[in-house]
């Protein structure tokens, strides 16, 4: 039950409280008053947008709860912001947990998840994309550690903020404290991979801190991923809240790693200028930085910041920009002439991320429905003090695939259908009710992808980086190169879930991954195992150097590798590289794998004007909903494949390179004028001819014997 | 025979045309929709689909009153097969069309407004007028009735099941359309069968 009885704590004082409290208003309800803008038009901007009241200016406050000016240490969220809100109960969703709250073998189980996940978030769930798993708390042997809580951290914890992830062991005990001690010499919790010792050594938490809450890469607008990046991937996680202030000139980094307060920053009271901090709701600029190129107004497309492609493009292509595509300088949009019309449709209207993946709880935003009470509108939502104090960060969301975490509250963001009235507006469509069961609306509204994603990540033969070989669709050329051409691509379709349980075809990007698994283990193969296997050793120069019997397999005659020659043609070639595995890197049982993972489009969405209209798009033998994508080129034949987690047949390798074949995914739709039973179409023509003969032979006898 | 009497009543030959014609069209817009990106006789799917349910309601409406009629001026014992339609004035009319129809045999039924049909006619019509176009109304009323009563849709097995059902029950009516066609030129003359459908008579008035 929820104790209200946190305003009576003796730090938050009633002053504040009634701050807090006017602050949210203006917050929620403004923004809730922005949607009808008719209802106070001089209140709203251009963009039909009110705008809010100022955050209370705040005392940034140091892990003792010092004024951080004083002391000149980090700053500290749990005290700076948890004086006034909730901390723990906001760190205590999937963007700060990531899994780790998830780590329940059922729950996995439920959803078909594979028992090597530790958790259906990035933090335990193996991903081909990195190749890395976050390691078992009950690992006891060596050979089964792969990444440590604190290397993921320094790779994955610039996005996933604080919080939960970077301040408790897997045990739920807070780091730095005296219980949080290590079970073992493997817990992974306090212990790391050390990549050339190629040992597990001990993670010295003293040295790198914790990462409480990164409250400001969300809520302030100037917020620094690059720089937090830079503390986060050191392994410096005390500083990383600071850093993400640096461009607010609230702090200035110094040459020792630390950060200093600039004081003409704070007001004489000692707390910060809220105009310098300006916290605010997430802008569209905030979410960005971690989730995809996202922009009111941008004629130059950066899908890549801080050297990390944004997920959106990375994944799937999408571009939620309200600019033209004709409007664009950069890159190169191949057609983008005749592309007069904004990259997508809600950024065009000014629609910004949280309008849809609000807190589940804001009184402004939230969804008052309650259909198991029979309610379409529940007067008594939350009250806003109670949301203020604790809104629930585990925002509103969809269900797409193959987004996995934070299983329980899926389906939760407002749909399409929230907002638009699809019966009214589709008066061309027959059987309306019908279609809109059976497609997404992205389906038709996402008709094209103008921008480049990933389309393979090929973990099975290792390059001379000691990577993967990532290739990617939609572009010709790099996609670093600004003379490339960014050509787009036309997605595949899959049925997934709908929110009331019926499948729904959907567009996605597919992306391919080759990689070992170890079916002694019932697990992926590690990719430093795979390096071992590959490379006789450890870059001297930066360049991995292939065993000789690599070598000896795969280089020409100028025994060099180049990427044509880096594929698995034969079956004597995976063999050689199982092999390998078993006598370098201890793998008892390697299989050579295939993972087709699909990443739904749900951004791009493009108006009326240019949405799939003609119905032999879909019904007709060249049915878009059956259209192959093509896979990674080099996909070896005759090894398993998976589809979100089962093997499936859907590659076909009968064209020039592999395609990615639905027919078996989307049996189960019957699509007039593209869908046919075999039989019934045999045996009709065939009775009908067989009729038309009789009549002619018949006919010409009668003819022939004078009868007619 | 009966030269003053016609063979088919006007109503009769009212409601075949109207089935004929409505059933052309069901197949001419159904090809539209089981095939739109290569017979787009109709512009679009849309509207063959449009089509179709329409010209579908017409069907259902001439049915019944066809129904109506037969039975209120009792001729529906026209299309009601006798012991003997399945036995011997079956392969009468079998030998009919294999042999005698060659050798200008005489027809085996003389025909008069008391009895209309062959055998082999009235059996036809029995599977046709009280199976097949039963099945492609009850499936084609399934079909339209999507959006209205999913909840039945669903219960046969919605379009994976409806879909093709209708399909083959759409090649049987091309079939019998095609066979009922040349075999209309089977009669006394290869034009007569189909003078008596549109005059009535089966020979020119001599008058």
């Amino acid at each position: 039950m929820f104790d209200i009885s946190w305003h009576a704590r003796s730090y938050c004082t009633w002053r504040s409280f009634v701050w807090c409290v006017v602050a949210g208003f203006g917050i929620t309800s403004g923004i809730g008053m922005g949607q009808t803008p008719e209802a106070s038009p001089s209140l709203a901007d251009s963009s039909g947008r009110v705008p809010r009241l100022a955050h209370p200016a705040i005392v940034l406050k140091d892990q003792d709860g010092h004024n951080v000016l004083d002391t000149g240490n980090p700053i500290s969220t749990r005290h700076t912001c948890g004086d006034c809100h909730d901390y723990d109960f906001i760190a205590n969703s999937f963007h700060f947990q990531q899994g780790k709250t998830e780590m329940n073998r059922e729950l996995l189980a439920s959803h078909a998840m594979a028992p090597f996940n530790l958790s259906p978030g990035m933090f335990g769930k193996f991903s081909i994309l990195p190749n890395r798993q976050l390691t078992s708390p009950d690992v006891k042997d060596p050979s089964d550690y792969d990444m440590g809580q604190a290397e993921w951290l320094t790779k994955c914890g610039v996005c996933h903020t604080g919080g939960g992830i970077s301040e408790y062991d897997l045990q739920g005990r807070r780091f730095l404290t005296p219980e949080a001690k290590p079970s073992g010499s493997l817990d992974p919790s306090y212990t790391t991979r050390d990549r050339e010792k190629g040992q597990v050594v001990a993670w010295d938490w003293e040295k790198s801190g914790i990462a409480e809450a990164d409250c400001f890469l969300c809520h302030a607008p100037k917020a620094s991923r690059g720089a937090r990046k830079k503390e986060m991937a050191a392994g410096d996680f005390r500083w990383a809240n600071n850093a993400t202030l640096v461009d607010t000139g609230i702090v200035t980094a110094q040459e020792n790693g630390k950060f200093t307060y600039n004081r003409a920053a704070f007001n004489k009271d000692g707390s910060v200028k809220p105009e310098i901090l300006d916290l605010s709701d997430p802008t569209l600029e905030n979410c960005a930085q971690c989730h995809g190129f996202t922009s009111k107004n941008a004629t130059t497309i950066q899908p890549i910041q801080h050297s990390d492609i944004m997920r959106g493009t990375e994944k799937s292509g999408w571009i939620y920009n309200g600019a033209k595509i004709s409007d664009t300088v950069a890159p190169n949009v191949v057609g983008k002439e005749k592309m007069n019309y904004p990259w997508d449709v809600h950024a065009a209207k000014g629609i910004i991320c949280i309008d849809c993946h609000f807190s589940v709880n804001n009184p402004g935003r939230m969804i008052h429905e309650d259909q198991k009470e029979n309610l379409r509108y529940k007067p008594r939502g939350e009250d806003i003090a109670v949301y203020l104090k604790r809104p629930d960060h585990n925002f509103a969301r969809g269900n797409i695939p193959p987004e996995t975490v934070n299983l329980n509250v899926h389906n939760t963001m407002r749909g399409c259908a929230d907002c638009h009235d699809a019966e009214k507006i589709h008066t061309f469509l027959p059987y309306k009710t019908r279609h809109f069961q059976a497609l997404a609306c992205q389906t038709c509204h996402i008709p094209a992808v103008h921008f480049w994603a990933y389309r393979s990540d090929d973990w099975g033969f290792l390059m001379d980086t000691g990577g993967s070989r990532i290739t990617y669709r939609g572009i010709d050329g790099g996609i670093v190169d600004p003379e490339s051409e960014v050509t787009g691509y036309l997605p595949a379709y899959i049925p997934t879930p709908s929110k009331t349980g019926n499948l729904q075809i959907r567009p996605t990007n597919l992306i391919s991954g080759v990689y070992w698994f170890d079916k002694a283990k019932a697990r992926p193969v590690f990719t430093w195992q795979v390096q071992t296997a590959f490379f006789s050793g450890l870059p001297a120069n930066g360049e991995w150097k292939y065993r000789p019997e690599i070598v000896k397999a795969f280089a020409d005659k100028d025994g060099i590798i180049d990427i044509p020659q880096s594929v698995f043609d034969s079956p004597e070639k995976i063999a050689l590289v199982k092999g390998l595995l078993q006598k370098y890197a201890g793998v008892a049982d390697p299989e050579l794998r295939i993972e087709v993972t699909p990443w739904a489009v749900s951004h791009s969405i493009v108006g009326k004007g240019q949405a799939i209209r003609e119905c032999i798009a879909c019904h007709a033998k060249n049915s878009v909903l059956h259209r192959p994508l093509d896979l990674n080129t080099f996909l070896p034949q005759n090894v398993p494949v998976t589809f979100r987690g089962k093997e499936a047949r859907i590659v076909n390798f009968e064209g020039k390179e592999p395609t990615f074949d639905n027919r078996a995914l989307l049996s189960s739709f019957y699509i007039i004028g593209y869908s046919r039973v075999t039989w019934i179409e045999w045996f009709g023509w065939m009775f009908f001819f067989a009729v038309i003969l009789f009549s002619i032979v018949h006919g010409a006898l009668r003819l022939l014997g004078g009868r007619l | 025979m009966n030269t003053s009497t016609p063979l088919y009543a006007l109503h009769e030959r009212i409601w075949h045309w109207l089935q004929a014609a409505t059933i052309i069209f069901l197949i001419l817009t159904g090809f539209a929709i089981h095939y739109p990106d290569r017979f787009g006789l109709f512009g679009s799917m849309a509207i063959a689909v449009r089509y179709h349910s329409w010209i579908g309601f017409a069907l259902i409406a001439n049915a019944f009153l066809g129904i109506f009629y037969h039975f209120t001026a009792e001729k529906y014992h026209h299309f009601l097969p006798r012991a003997d339609d399945f036995t011997d004035a079956a392969i009468r009319q079998v030998r009919f069309y294999f042999y005698g129809i060659f050798k200008g045999e005489k027809h085996p039924l003389e025909t008069d407004p008391r009895r209309k049909l062959n055998s082999l006619q009235k059996i036809t019509y029995l599977l046709f007028l009280n199976i097949l176009l039963p099945f492609q109304i009850i499936t084609g009323l399934l079909m339209w009735g999507a959006d209205r009563w999913p909840r039945s849709f669903e219960k046969v097995g919605g379009l994976c099941v409806l879909g093709p059902a209708h399909t083959l029950g759409a090649y049987l009516f091309l079939a019998f359309l095609a066979g009922h066609i040349y075999l209309a030129t089977t009669g006394s003359t290869p034009l007569s069968l189909l003078r008596a459908m549109i005059t009535g008579f089966e020979k020119p008035s001599e008058g």
